[in-house]
């Protein structure tokens, strides 16, 4: 529908006032965004954003970065949930600083929760941050972190459309991890097919394929990401 | 999928500016809600309509423009809407970041905004 925009003033009960507003709502957590990439810059920190579905793999990748990482770099992790900080200790006890972010009943992070959680790292004390979304392949497409990069993963197992079904937050993926590619054959997933889904929709995105559980792959995400 | 959370925030910020203007009333609402965004028009209305309940808001008319996403080559400079791939096997057409006249990488330049136009106000 069409709104029609008035600006002529109408006389109705009382008196009337058109005012303009032209508040973009998700232009402020762009802002904010910015605000949180100027002060990771500053202390030269790396942000990757790590995006997924519930289950898809992202905490595994993030171990499993962090372990082959951590000789080479500084790093530390905000973990997103709606609740607990299961994941957040999973990923500490590779013994780097973990900030778990609980949203409540938040689809997604925002920026102004991750400048929240940036508070709370000595961000002289690390060069490389690793930023987990809650479980949702929708929403945090619509709110940037302020991240350099973003991964977006996904598994054989969400089935063979997950990727041509959400579009929009592969676009904006630097780099797309097909995870539990050992799973692929009992799943009948055409893995080829998965990565020319993602060419389609994003030929800037690198592609990795890997197995997080075992490790394999793990390099290939890392040369992807340019680490 | 997070409709009610920005319907909420702008209903709060509709709400902050009709008291800035000592309000009684606030009539009109115009949005402007970018195709591109995961914002379910239908679930918009229905959250504005549940959060204006017992407000100075309540009773006002919601007008939603939708913007149409466009997109800008980064190779031959074309700018409009968005490339769809058709995909007749799944009913579905995915939207791609191919320049639809050269094949080159696109941006996207327009279609994610979520603004407040304007209020209509009663003082």
């Amino acid at each position: 529908m069409k709104a029609q925009l008035k600006k002529v003033v109408e006389a109705e009960e009382g008196e009337i006032y058109d005012i303009e507003l032209d508040t973009d709502l998700l232009k402020a957590n762009e802002e904010l965004a910015g605000k949180n990439r100027e002060l990771l810059q500053k202390y030269d920190v790396l942000a990757i954003d790590v995006m997924g579905a519930t289950g898809a793999g992202k905490t595994t990748l993030i171990e499993k970065l962090v372990n082959a990482l951590k000789v080479k770099y500084k790093i530390a992790a905000l973990k997103g949930d709606l609740t607990t900080t299961i994941d957040a200790e999973l990923i500490s006890r590779h013994g780097v600083e973990v900030v778990p972010i609980n949203t409540g009943k938040e689809c997604h992070l925002d920026a102004n929760l991750v400048k929240k959680a940036l508070q709370k790292l000595n961000l002289k004390n690390i060069n490389l941050l690793f930023i987990e979304n809650v479980g949702n392949l929708i929403c945090p497409a619509e709110f940037p972190l302020g991240s350099e990069k973003r991964i977006v993963v996904v598994s054989v197992t969400e089935g063979p459309y997950m990727i041509i079904k959400h579009p929009f937050i592969f676009m904006d993926a630097d780099v797309v991890v097909i995870n539990k590619i050992d799973l692929a054959k009992p799943m009948e997933i055409d893995v080829k097919k998965l990565e020319k889904d993602v060419e389609k929709i994003n030929p800037n995105a690198k592609v990795a394929t890997t197995n997080c559980r075992r490790g394999e792959g793990i390099g290939e995400v890392i040369t992807a990401l340019g680490l | 999928m997070h409709e009610f959370s920005m319907t909420k925030q702008i209903v709060e910020n509709v709400l902050r500016e009709a008291r800035k203007h000592n309000a009684k009333k606030v009539t009109e609402v115009h949005l402007i809600i970018g195709e591109l965004t995961f914002l379910g028009l239908e679930q918009v209305r229905f959250s504005y309509e549940v959060l204006v309940k017992e407000t100075m808001m309540d009773g006002s008319k919601l007008y939603i423009e939708e913007k149409e996403g466009a997109v800008r080559c980064t190779k031959c400079g074309y700018e409009g809407p968005l490339n769809y791939e058709d995909d007749p096997a799944y009913h579905i057409r995915t939207p791609t970041l191919l320049c639809p006249k050269c094949q080159g990488v696109v941006q996207i330049i327009d279609g994610r905004e979520c603004t407040i136009r304007s209020v209509k106000l009663v003082v």
